[in-house]
């Protein structure tokens, strides 16, 4: 039974696991072919380009979207099953509130919606900020208005956190104050997060987690500390003005030649020649040349997998 | 201090125990448009009510039936002011309720928000729906009932005949099922469109056409009937709420004439024709006013039957496309 599939030690279950999952829209693929999982307890980053498939993953998860192939489960639930539901919340890049509600009114409605609703956690982020009950969301300011998109999201007591760009129209003060909030919220409950974002940084800081899409297919899922060290960011002497040989050994992610000398993100597979100087890269250059490089091998460590008889599905 | 954070959000519920969970969420959302439709409806009610009385008074005080009352609503302005928001109440229906019901949540969003929360956007949809369909339904029977109550006893001495719009649109079950099908068609064009402004102008023209072809099709709801009689003579009396279809002249063996057939210059031609065709009756072709009841209730049914339709088909395009 692989559905129900033992993780491995360190986590307790799969938050999200996709087989072979898949959206065509009219124009063509949004997503394709995407298997990979997602262990409970996590902040887990969803890097890439625009377009990449991001929002169309995160439709998926949230059933704004219906799949073409595939399936999706939240904690082992089918998100097509409604008893997901209350499994998760989302926060979308607009973060929409019915502007004509008072802050109290749209706490009402996350009490009404949601039968799980945790009233005294949705009134504390609330009022912590110091955003007063009375007011109408139309009135608030940016970084309020995301403190009560926040609430809402929290009161519902969810295991799953799905954000999309949750920060990008904030200022840099309410962008801290969200992501200690964000933080401190998940951390306290074990809530598993899973945020998508253009902020390198941000990633780096928060996500210990990373899921990395490009042209619609993944490239990159797993550990953000076991990802980064699989690369080697190598330097060498150039020959004839064209790459080394010795780059076929290892799986090369990107390569740029400059004059009589070559730079290349490999993940190393055998023992590196001498005369070539190894740097570990950080993360934000590991991303940069997966980004840059969507033909590059993809990387899965350990677990983010899914077994082959799912991926055939599609 | 955790006390104190709890009994807030206790205390608010406790006021409004009324409604709960999706209901609540969309009569909150639509309160503004609720009170309005319902007030204009309370006002358009009373004056009902009120203008009734009057005419009442009127024909009494005349010793109608007995005596002729002329046209007592001629230069009733009352008449024309309730009149004219019976007509208009369709068209504010489909408009400003049913273009935006969906199509708002859509443009802001929010119907993500309420979709990501613990109801299944069914649920959301059919609360959405239930809502406007309740206030069409209500404002139509109440206005008709009362309208009907207005006109029927008193129809002889009404402008209008029963077949003309003003009549039989808003009285019967004609009217709440009009503002029904509206209503419809503004959600399913919103839906469609997902945008509140594009989504209200073409719901008015859709409103608009609805109301130039529904004129067409009224009088032909019920089957024509024909009546001859000897040329030259009165209409018997029982005809006198008859409506008028077509007019035709006949030869005893039958064979029908156009009207104006022998219409002739002078009256010597025109003796010569009726002579030559062998004319010795007039025919009219009429709907009676017993028709009116089953024209009616025929009229009801394709408005219902194109509500039912317009319905599945917004509930089944939007529980499968993204919102």
């Amino acid at each position: 039974m692989a559905d129900t599939g033992t993780p491995n030690a360190t986590s307790g279950s799969w938050a999200l696991e996709a087989r072979g999952l898949g959206k065509r829209y009219r124009r063509g693929w949004a997503l394709r072919d995407c298997s990979f999982r997602i262990p409970a307890g996590r902040i887990c980053g969803l890097v890439g380009p625009n377009g990449a498939g991001k929002s169309t993953l995160l439709g998926l998860a949230t059933r704004q979207v219906q799949p073409t192939t595939g399936e999706l489960r939240i904690f082992g639930v089918p998100v097509d099953d409604p008893a997901v539901m209350p499994a998760f919340a989302f926060l979308g890049q607009e973060k929409p509130l019915f502007k004509r509600f008072t802050v109290a009114d749209t706490l009402r409605m996350g009490a009404e919606l949601n039968p799980a609703w945790d009233a005294a956690a949705a009134t504390r982020i609330v009022r912590s900020g110091n955003v007063p009950l009375h007011a109408r969301v139309g009135t608030l300011s940016g970084g309020q208005r995301t403190r009560v998109a926040f609430a809402l999201a929290f009161g519902k007591r969810p295991e799953l956190l799905l954000l999309d760009e949750p920060m990008s129209d904030l200022d840099p003060l309410a962008r801290d104050e969200m992501s200690t909030l964000l933080m401190a919220e998940a951390v306290e409950r074990g809530t598993t997060v899973v945020m998508s974002s253009h902020m390198l940084t941000e990633l780096e800081d928060m996500c210990d987690y990373l899921l990395v899409v490009s042209e619609g297919r993944i490239r990159m899922a797993g550990d953000a500390d076991a990802l980064v060290p699989a690369h080697a960011l190598v330097t060498g002497v150039a020959r004839d003005g064209s790459l080394p040989p010795e780059l076929a050994d290892h799986t090369v992610v990107e390569t740029r030649l400059q004059g009589r000398q070559f730079q290349a993100m490999i993940r190393p597979r055998a023992p590196l020649p001498d005369d070539w100087e190894s740097a570990e890269p950080s993360l934000e250059e590991v991303l940069l040349a997966h980004l840059r490089s969507p033909d590059a091998p993809s990387l899965y460590t350990q677990g983010a997998r899914v077994e082959a008889e799912g991926t055939q599905a599609a | 201090m955790s006390t104190a954070l709890t009994e807030k959000p206790a205390a608010t519920d406790s006021g409004r125990r009324l409604l709960r969970g999706m209901p609540w969420l969309v009569v909150r959302q639509h309160r503004t448009a609720l009170v309005c439709v319902l007030g204009l409806t309370l006002l358009a009610a009373l004056w009902i009510v009120y203008e009734r009385a009057e005419l009442v008074q009127l024909l009494d005080a005349k010793g109608w039936p007995e005596k002729d009352a002329g046209q007592p609503l001629d230069d009733s302005r009352g008449y024309r002011y309730i009149t004219s928001i019976l007509g208009g109440l369709p068209l504010i229906l489909a408009v400003f309720i049913g273009a935006p019901l969906i199509a708002g949540d859509q443009e802001n969003g929010t119907a993500q928000l309420v979709t990501t929360q613990s109801a299944t956007r069914r649920q959301w949809l059919i609360a959405k729906l239930g809502l406007a369909y309740t206030l069409a339904l209500v404002s139509g029977v109440v206005l008709s009932a009362l309208f009907t109550w207005w006109w029927k006893p008193y129809r002889s001495v009404f402008l209008s005949d029963w077949i003309d719009g003003v009549i039989f649109d808003n009285t019967g079950p004609v009217l709440p099922a009009f503002l029904l099908f509206l209503t419809a068609a503004g959600i399913t064009i919103g839906t469609l469109i997902r945008r509140v402004l594009p989504a209200m102008v073409v719901t008015f023209l859709f409103t608009v056409i609805t109301t130039f072809v529904w004129d067409e099709l009224r009088v032909r709801l019920g089957e024509t009937r024909m009546f001859t009689y000897p040329m030259d003579t009165e209409l018997p009396a029982r005809y006198a709420e008859a409506y008028e279809v077509d007019r035709w002249v006949g030869s005893a063996d039958g064979t029908l004439y156009g009207w104006g057939t022998c219409a002739e210059a002078t009256e010597k031609a025109q003796n010569a024709c009726i002579e030559k065709h062998g004319i010795v009756n007039d025919v009219i072709e009429y709907l009676d006013y017993s028709q009116m009841a089953p024209m009616q209730w025929t009229a009801a049914g394709i408005l219902l039957a194109g509500t039912v339709l317009l319905t599945a088909f917004t509930l089944w395009r939007a529980t499968r496309r993204p919102l």
